[in-house]
């Protein structure tokens, strides 16, 4: 292990069984009330186990479960080779769909490090070397520079190209492209316009497109599950319709609500898109879509195709393929079924996926228009098409940016319109809009785990993000008659509030609560006579 | 001769280059949305609002300031504004050496001015009577001073800085040093064969020669300037400090590009025209059926 202070990019190849380790005195200080000894948990060394089995050897986390120890040497130089092959491959035009931008990444960096101090996962462990932007970015421009370059070749060191290539350097810099959120608030502050989170996706594209190497949850229950049975969540057809009887009853029992989700209408004005994953983490949340698209009087449906009716997309976050299959297939169940357009649901990666990332990905009469919910919400309160009462909401409530929503697709008014308009004690973070942080969920984290990576999640990358919300509350954090709300319009950034809150034992011990922002308008609405909220149920 | 030689194809090489890389990056093929806001020509940039704020947004039209894209990118080109706002102490010394080549290049146009204005009877002097001799005098002074001194400091500052900064030593190759090497070479050695003539009659006097091609008698001093600013001219657009061409296409094509692929739009041309590419690679996992069309 090396001191992270003195970490070099051509450290990469060392022999080391570990190269470094993050311990929770290093990392920032968590705010009040968390700031008392004793209120978080060390971190963790791996098992010998997955030491064996996997790569341990970058910082003791594991985030690709099919990163196995190879049994032989060849074996070993057989993946060396793979990769190499695969980094040369995204020079290529294999790879057109990004090489302009992925070039001037590669070729311009002026090694400023104006980038670090934007990262959340550099700040949170108080810049450790290992996690700055540029360290990743470098370790690779030294390997394609050695390899696939005159001046690499001929001058070796002169120009970067210093490393050694081993099984250790290319794993490391596997596990290594998922310790980076894809979350381009780097991008942002770099005088050049340059984005590492491109070549952080790049080396995971390596992996898998090249080598066949990417997270389980990713790739095998998730892109590969969504492609055979509908969705990333295994979800099939008759389970799908089976769970959306279940919650038409449920609401009527609940709210005396008689709620139908209009199913495969041909010809409706809207196909509504939900993440899958609300249906079974989160049921209320396409429930409150049906609530406020139904009083509201608009002309929408939900599909139960296969693809039709999960938004994710996680091709997005290592493989470009499997993006476009599942982006192609969605927006062909959208045109089968004529709708005029596609409205994305509370889910950041889908919005970014289907509106920006597949824009480019298909033209003419099968190409439907993708839109986001959230100006549709807004104007259902600025349209007064539904009747609310905000004092309903009548407890503090912050606002979580979700990054392919705001940084990554300029959708920042319509969501806090609405808080500010039903939410009468909200109040924002700090960084609100496109300057917000990651919440640590960002590009398949939320989703992956494996070993001892979700610890790596909480404690490290949502880290920015937990103070962001103790910051928010500080004036009622310590009162735990009063519940905070996070509002969080996101499935995956759900999954990293529900990962922090549960570590950090929070609803529990001060009341923070966290969903989306459907609930909180349904809650708000005039005919809906009882709380929508469980946490508002047990106060009374 | 051989100087005039060198001062015209060290030139003509820079912008040959310079305008190579532009065209090679230019004729990429398309690459997939990237755009990441705030985005300048968007109405709602204040806030780093998109028209994806609007309900039904392809039916409305999309709204765009050129005029606001051309400011910012005028703040980015003359301030380096994203240095000033997120890396305060080294953008004074990066700000240093952009400012002074700016000037230098200014210094370098209004030389030739002054010659050409000589040679049609103009005096170019702190004594001329004329308004256009001063100002040009008066100006060349300006811009020579000042352009020399920020830019020397600001090369040799950021080359010390990259010696001593810890973090950003790890990160600098020996060629990157090089690279500032080079610039503060070119500039320190104006400095040395200017710096003792401030009118700059002397620099004028060389700038005629080179551009008329007259022979003259150079000192050693003189040819090693001419013969570093060649070397400089020529190496800045092959190396990665030809980031002026990079910048470009990073904020214009890529992260300010957010023009949607409506029906019948210029998008959608290129889109249908990409589509029908197929790359002669392909990848070897085994869930990857080749060949595969470009993922945009
Ligand atoms: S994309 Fe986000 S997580 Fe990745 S390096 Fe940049 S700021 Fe850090
Ligand atoms: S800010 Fe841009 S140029 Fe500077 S180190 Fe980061 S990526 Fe490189």
């Amino acid at each position: 292990m090396i001191n992270q202070k003195d970490l070099l990019p051509k450290d990469m190849g060392r022999k080391d069984e570990q190269l470094i380790k993050l311990e929770l005195d290093q990392l920032i200080p968590l705010l009040a009330p968390y700031d008392k000894p004793g209120m978080e948990s060390p971190l963790t060394d791996p098992k010998p186990a997955w030491k064996e089995k996997y790569c341990t050897s970058l910082d003791g986390y594991v985030g690709i479960d099919t990163l196995t120890r190879p049994k032989s040497k060849e074996e070993e130089d057989e993946f060396v080779r793979k990769f190499l092959s695969g980094l040369e491959k995204i020079f290529s035009d294999a790879n057109n769909g990004v090489l302009q931008p992925l070039l001037l990444t590669y070729e311009y960096c002026a090694k400023c490090d104006t980038c670090s101090s934007a990262c959340h996962i550099y700040e949170a462990t108080g810049g450790n070397e290992l996690y700055r932007p540029i360290y990743r970015s470098e370790v690779l421009r030294k390997i394609a520079k050695k390899y696939f370059t005159t001046s690499g070749k001929l001058l070796g060191g002169f120009v970067g190209a210093d490393i050694d290539v081993n099984w250790e350097t290319i794993a490391r810099l596997g596990e290594l492209s998922y310790r980076c959120n894809l979350c381009r608030r780097c991008a942002q502050t770099c005088p050049l316009g340059l984005d590492n989170a491109i070549l952080s996706k790049e080396i995971r594209k390596i992996f898998s497109q090249e080598m066949g190497i990417s997270p389980v949850p990713l790739h095998t229950k998730g892109t590969m599950n969504q492609l055979r049975t509908g969705s990333s969540t295994g979800l099939t057809k008759p389970a799908f319709l089976d769970t959306i009887e279940f919650l038409e009853e449920d609401t009527e029992e609940k709210f005396g609500i008689k709620l139908k989700f209009p199913i495969d209408k041909k010809g409706a004005d809207i196909l509504l898109l939900h993440n899958a994953g609300e249906f079974i983490a989160w049921p209320e949340n396409p429930v409150a879509f049906a609530l406020l698209f139904n009083a509201a009087g608009l002309n929408w449906t939900l599909s139960s195709e296969v693809l039709g009716y999960d938004s994710v997309n996680y091709g997005l976050w290592y493989d470009d393929p499997q993006a476009k299959k599942i982006a192609l297939g969605q927006m062909k169940v959208a045109h089968d079924l004529r709708v005029n357009r596609i409205v994305m649901g509370e889910c950041g990666h889908a919005h970014k996926a289907a509106a920006m990332v597949a824009d480019r990905m298909s033209y003419g009469e099968g190409k439907i228009p993708v839109e986001s919910c959230f100006p549709i919400l807004w104007e259902m309160v600025k349209n007064k098409s539904i009747k609310f009462d905000p004092s309903k909401n009548n407890f503090p409530v912050t606002l979580h940016d979700p990054c392919n929503v705001v940084r990554q697709l300029g959708i920042v008014l319509p969501q806090r319109n609405v808080l500010k308009a039903l939410a009468p004690q909200f109040r924002e973070m700090s960084h609100p809009g496109v300057e917000n942080y990651c919440c640590g969920g960002g590009s398949g984290f939320a989703i992956m785990n494996n070993a001892n990576f979700p610890e790596f999640r909480t404690q490290v990358a949502s880290r920015v993000k937990f103070n962001q919300i103790l910051g928010a509350f500080k004036d009622t954090i310590s009162d735990a008659s009063i519940p905070k709300y996070i509002c969080a319009p996101c499935s995956n950034c759900k999954g990293a509030m529900r990962g922090i809150l549960e570590h950090y034992d929070a609803t529990e011990k001060f009341n923070l609560q966290y969903s989306g922002l459907v609930e909180l308008m349904v809650n708000a609405m005039v005919d809906i006579k009882i709380p929508f909220f469980e946490f508002l149920e047990e106060k009374k | 001769m051989l100087l005039s030689l060198i001062a015209y194809i060290s030139i003509l090489l820079f912008v040959g280059i310079s305008v190579y890389k532009a065209y090679k990056f230019a004729t990429m093929p398309m690459h997939g949305r990237m755009e990441l806001y705030p985005v300048p020509k968007e109405k709602g940039f204040e806030h780093g609002g998109s028209f994806y704020e609007e309900v039904s947004w392809w039916s409305k039209p999309h709204e765009v300031s050129h005029m606001r894209e051309i400011v910012e990118m005028l703040k980015e080109i003359l301030f380096i504004k994203k240095l000033f706002e997120n890396q305060r102490p080294l953008w004074w010394i990066s700000y240093a050496l952009h400012l002074g080549i700016y000037m230098l290049m200014a210094w370098t146009m209004l030389l030739v001015v002054g010659v050409v204005s000589e040679l049609n009877g103009i005096t170019v002097a702190a004594t001329d009577t004329g308004i256009w001799g001063l100002l040009v005098y008066y100006v060349t002074v300006a811009t020579g001073i000042v352009g020399l001194a920020l830019g020397t400091l600001g090369a040799g500052a950021l080359f010390l800085r990259r010696v001593f900064d810890n973090t950003l030593k790890k990160y600098t190759t020996p060629q990157e040093y090089v690279n500032l090497l080079v610039l503060f070479a070119a500039l320190f050695t104006g400095i040395l064969t200017w710096g003792s003539d401030l009118s700059f009659h002397t620099a004028r006097e060389v700038t005629a020669n080179l551009i008329t091609f007259t022979p003259f008698a150079a000192s050693g001093l003189v040819t090693l300037h001419v013969i570093l600013v060649g070397i400089m001219l020529i190496y800045i657009p092959i190396s990665k400090m030809s980031h002026y061409v990079g910048k470009y296409f990073t904020f214009h094509k890529v992260l300010w590009d957010n023009d949607p692929n409506l029906k019948g739009s210029a998008i959608e041309h290129q889109v249908k025209k990409a589509s029908t590419f197929r790359p002669s690679t392909s990848w070897s996992a085994s869930h990857i059926k080749p060949p595969d069309a470009p993922t945009l």
